[in-house]
């Protein structure tokens, strides 16, 4: 019984003692190489600590709404605004003007709001492997994907599971009208290989060559055709969605002072360039001082949609337009 | 090698009643036991912070002591502590006072919980104490009062273990299967019937579809009841029999026919599970026969070789390996058949691969089966003239039919609450445990994710009782306790030949699949470019890849110490006593191994995020997860271990006048190291590549190695994640062979010295 008693006290003193101390607890939804990046350069800026968990955003939203009552993290670090915007509205992170706004790109700010802060923005486009496409065209339009040439040859993420193939929706939605929009999903349905679960994923398939085409992010593509996979990224000529990458500070967050010093510094042109120099990262940075890095997809140069986050960011209207997709276009046979 | 891990929690087996613990305790024992646990009751009440502010725990708040705090319950909680110290003294009959202490235990127990119900402060260091404290003086009463038969220790035990799982597993799975009908405060069926109704989870009739699938099921159902009905009407039984089997056959053909047009995640999975299980039993009973049976030595000790592999094997990596061999542009598909096409994305894929993964372990639990055969049976009924193929079918077949069953249920379990394959390789089918994952992180609906937890959970306990009142009757032993000899009945010669060359295939396949991950790790870029590099390794090392690997070996490596002692445990219980509650703790064992670790992982997030057991945001939560996920195989190692140790060894400490715990220590760990150690080794190394049971519970700082190489996959480093596979697999292999080689010499010297 004694043996008993002091083994059971050294045991949950063992394995429950540990303390922790004053740190950022960061929610990071970028690449991993961005999230690993940015602890040091954040500790030699400004001498917090910081410790990430990398969580695509959305499994990120889905641990802030678990943990709600009690939050574990300070601030959500990057991953796709609609996500940011449901924590926003549902309460979960809360809007912080940082010093910096003013150098903030003014139409990110427009199409936010006092939301969240923008932290870059990427556009959609294709991402293809050319060796697989065996001589065809590359295609050059959204409506070209429907072509039965291109059969079995493309990838795009799962409406169901991520919110990149959402921002696919909605471009189109708003580029042709719904009718017409669901009439080329239907049609790109009978061309879909596979519906990944993960956003990234279907370069990654054409990468390899599993699929030709890939049907998401372009500096997604770039960083895979950084690594060495044979792939381009170009935008569909008839105008393409974009998402704006966000930055927000959990409500009631354990540590609010540091994770005010991290969103401050994170905004700053020095930490902003960190993305495409150490982080495989190549969107454009929210600072309008942040210099371009090269491989970055150069927004003048496509036609970008004037994407309606304010619509199109609500829950019902993903809901419905999911819904409308799971419920017409998913059981088509094939 | 590594025992079989759980596939029926064989605890049903009626524990021998041991004469000697039935008498009531002597009276007059001068002191009570009790008096310890209720100082450690005192102190913790008195010298440590009963709650805590938030998430630290060694945090010393003056506010939060039980003093400070001064509710009257916690007075309650203390004043019977003391009064149990009083009593602990006072010279009165033993059963007498233990009853007193029992009363004084309850309601010192009963006012700490009410408090920390109604309070919801997160418990302290102070409460652990007064916590176990107050268990142990229980126990200690029970024991005393001869309300338990057994000492103190093993009330105790009894009572700890009770409520571990009453903690661990059924309040979170509670929590869980509540919320999938319980929403905002009040009872709601409507996510229960959208889900269920949703098109992800089950569709049959398909308006978009050229066929009619409705009807084809139908048809389906039509011919079953035909078929079924004919058949019994040839069979001439009589006209009862003829239409339950026609009704049999019809509802049959209506499953056949729903799973072959139906869409959706949930006859997807049956689909799936009714591919792999088969598949993977076969193929474990024919690699089970040449494995005990093969004329060559090499072809039995490839075996040993292929069965541990899966289980070291971490999550995604082999799903990957597989692409890169029979995909679009796959080494095989590609170059060497000159094929192009993405079959391996869907169904075929996942089954392939699960089929991988659960056939050894399959293997080992039906070596396990056949290895206990009695040979003379064999050897009686060649004697009385019947050949190899008679034997195998009249005799060696029905005997391992429990061990078949076993295999069956276990393959589908795993099927089933597979996560990794279905992720990398599902295609467009949905499944539904990568379904719980998603409607939660995709769809931001834990409501939806509770109904496919639930469902999903109620799948895996309906298989399971299948199974149960299936075997339910007949006696399958063969081994007595008396030793038996005799020779093994050879495979027949032309069943050995196919045998060995469906194991040579997969061999070439698995050693091809598993040097392609080797060759990944050192290629610039696996599918791509294979030119030799060092740098994933160089990436790994000074990434964060070493640092998390290091922090995942000691947080398995913490867990698999208490598993594999609460399995111990409670194998101990459930075989060697008899007490009220053992089907509870039966039970609460086979919930934690049955359930997908998603939907645990889902359970644990809804339970322990707030409230009084606060527990997210650190190490521990992952250590628990892993025990409590973990314990199950523990238990079945160590309840075949203790049913081959006579209980007369345990009776004659007793007699001796030993304890139980010195028994247990003496007598019974000595002749079960091997087995305990092996049960160590496997709760570590499942530990380290679970992934499905940790993704939910990792946090800043506690980063898991397999969620990390979730993330390397999902963003494409698949050098990294190759290189983190390889180094996982190497690594593994050798902590199996170098502990199990010191077992087996620390066992023979602990048993040399001590009988």
């Amino acid at each position: 019984m004694k043996r008993f008693a002091v083994l059971l006290i050294a045991a949950s003193a063992l394995f429950l003692g540990q303390a922790q101390a004053q740190r950022v607890n960061l929610l990071c939804s970028p690449d991993l190489a961005w999230c690993e990046a940015l602890g040091p350069a954040f500790k030699e800026a400004t001498g917090f600590d910081l410790e990430f968990q990398r969580l695509s955003s959305n499994d990120g939203l889905a641990r802030l709404r678990a943990e709600a009552a009690n939050p574990i993290f300070d601030a959500w670090f990057g991953g796709t605004g609609d996500p940011h915007l449901i924590a926003f509205r549902e309460g979960l992170t809360e809007f912080y003007e940082p010093t910096v706004w003013d150098e903030i790109i003014q139409d990110l700010k427009d199409q936010v709001g006092g939301t969240y802060i923008p932290l870059y923005a990427g556009a959609l486009g294709f991402v293809v492997n050319e060796g697989v496409l065996d001589g065809k065209p590359m295609p050059q339009s959204w409506r070209d994907l429907t072509d039965p040439m291109y059969k079995g040859l493309i990838a795009m993420p799962d409406p169901n599971s991520s919110g990149t193939a959402y921002t696919i929706i909605a471009t189109l939605v708003q580029i042709f009208g719904e009718e017409e929009a669901f009439e080329i999903l239907a049609g790109l349905h009978q061309n879909i290989a596979q519906y990944t679960s993960s956003g990234s994923a279907p370069g990654q398939l054409a990468g390899r060559g599993e699929v030709a085409i890939a049907i998401q992010f372009m500096h997604d593509g770039v960083k895979f055709a950084a690594q060495g996979f044979p792939l381009v990224s170009y935008a569909p000529v008839e105008g393409t969605g974009y998402e704006i990458g966000g930055l927000s500070l959990i409500a009631n967050s354990p540590n609010r002072d540091a994770a005010i010093a991290f969103i401050e510094w994170a905004l700053t042109p020095e930490a902003q360039v960190l993305a495409g120099e150490l982080g495989d990262s190549y969107q454009i940075q929210s600072n309008m001082n942040t210099p371009a890095h090269p491989l970055a997809p150069d927004f003048a140069a496509i036609n970008l949609i004037n994407y309606d986050f304010n619509t199109f960011g609500t829950p019902e209207v993903k809901e419905r337009l999911v819904g409308r997709w799971t419920n017409e276009i998913f059981p088509t046979p094939r | 090698m590594l025992g079989p891990p759980a596939a029926r929690l064989d605890l049903d087996a009626a524990p021998p009643s041991n004469p000697l613990r039935t008498r009531r305790p002597a009276a007059g024992l001068a002191v009570s036991g009790a008096w310890l646990p209720a100082v450690l009751a005192i102190v913790g009440w008195w010298a440590l912070p009963i709650g805590r502010p938030n998430r630290p725990f060694l945090t010393l708040e003056p506010e939060l002591y039980a003093v400070a705090i001064g509710h009257p319950l916690l007075w309650l909680a203390l004043f019977a502590a003391v009064a149990a110290l009083a009593l602990s003294f006072l010279p009165i009959a033993t059963a007498r006072r233990g009853d007193l202490v029992l009363v004084a235990g309850v309601v010192g127990l009963a006012s700490v919980v009410a408090w920390f119900m109604l309070s919801t402060i997160p418990f302290g260091v102070g409460a652990l104490l007064v916590l176990a404290g107050l268990v142990m003086l229980l126990g200690n009463a029970l024991s005393e009062s001869g309300r338990v038969q057994g000492d103190a220790f093993i009330a105790s035990s009894i009572l700890f273990v009770s409520l571990f799982v009453l903690l661990f597993i059924i309040y979170p799975l509670f929590t869980v299967l509540r919320s999938s009908i319980y929403i905002d405060g009040r009872f709601d069926f409507s996510v229960f019937l959208r889900t269920m109704r949703h098109p992800l989870f089950f569709m049959l009739g398909n308006e978009r579809s050229a066929v009619d699938e409705v009807a084809l099921t139908l048809r389906w159902g039509l011919a079953g009841l035909v078929g079924f009905g004919a058949f019994a009407l040839w069979r001439r039984a009589r006209w009862t029999a003829i239409l339950t089997r026609a009704v049999l056959g019809g509802a049959l053909g209506l499953v056949v026919g729903v799973l072959l047009y139906g869409n959706g995640a949930l006859p997807t999975s049956l689909l799936l599970v009714s591919i792999v299980a088969p598949t993977a039993t076969m193929l474990g009973l024919a690699f089970a026969l040449l494995g005990q049976r093969a004329r060559f030595g090499a072809v039995r000790r490839s075996l040993d070789v292929i069965s541990i592999l899966p289980i070291i094997t971490p999550p995604f990596v082999l799903a990957f390996a597989m692409i890169f061999l029979l995909g679009r542009r796959g080494l095989i598909t590609y170059n060497l058949l000159d094929m192009s096409s993405g079959w391996i994305f869907g169904l075929p894929g996942v089954a392939i691969a699960q089929i991988l993964a659960f056939t050894p372990i399959a293997y080992l639990l039906l070596r396990g089966s056949l290895s206990s055969l009695n040979p003379a049976l064999e050897e009686a009924a060649q004697t009385l003239g019947a050949g190899p193929w008679v034997t195998m079918r009249t005799i060696t077949w029905p005997l391992v039919r429990p061990g078949l069953a076993a295999a069956f249920l276990l393959s589908m379990i795993e099927s089933l609450a597979d996560f990794g394959n279905p992720i990398i390789l599902g295609g467009n089918r949905k499944y539904m445990a990568t379904e719980v994952y998603l409607s939660l992180t995709g769809r931001f609906n834990p409501n939806e994710a509770a109904v496919y937890g639930a469902v999903l959970l109620l799948m895996v306990l309906g298989a399971f009782f299948l199974q149960r009142w299936w075997l339910g009757g007949g006696s399958f032993v063969t081994v007595t306790g008396k030793p038996t000899s005799g020779a093994l009945a050879p495979i027949p010669r032309g069943l050995e030949i196919g045998l060995t060359v469906v194991l040579f295939v997969w061999t070439v396949f698995v050693a091809a699949l598993y040097l392609s991950i080797v060759v990944g790790s050192f290629a610039q870029l696996w599918g791509v470019n294979y030119t030799f590099t060092l740098k994933h390794y160089q990436d790994f090392f000074s990434g964060a890849g070493w640092a998390v690997l290091l922090f995942t070996a000691r947080v398995a490596a913490v867990s698999a110490v208490p598993a594999m002692l609460l399995g111990f445990l409670v194998a101990y219980l459930v075989s060697r006593q008899r007490f009220w509650g053992r089907r509870f703790v039966e039970f609460g064992s086979l919930l934690s191994f049955a359930t997908p670790g998603t939907v645990m992982g889902v359970a644990y997030i809804f339970a322990f995020n707030t409230g009084p057991v606060l527990l997210t945001a650190s190490a521990t939560i992952i250590v628990i997860a892993l025990v409590f996920r973990n314990m199950p195989v523990a238990i079945r190692a160590a309840v075949a271990g203790l049913a081959q140790i006579d209980p007369s060894l345990e009776e004659a400490s007793t007699m001796l006048r030993a304890k139980s715990l010195t028994t247990m220590r003496r007598v019974l760990f000595p002749l079960l190291i091997n087995t305990l150690v092996t049960g160590l080794i496997f709760a570590f190394v499942t530990a380290m590549t679970a992934v499905s049971q940790v993704i939910f519970l990792v946090s800043p700082g506690n980063q898991f190695a397999t969620v990390l190489l979730l993330g390397w996959v999902d963003q494409g480093q698949l050098g990294r994640a190759a290189a983190m596979g390889t180094i996982l697999i190497v690594s593994l292999l050798l902590v199996i062979v170098v502990v199990l080689q010191l077992a087996r010499m620390l066992g023979a010297r602990m048993v040399g010295v001590r009988t």
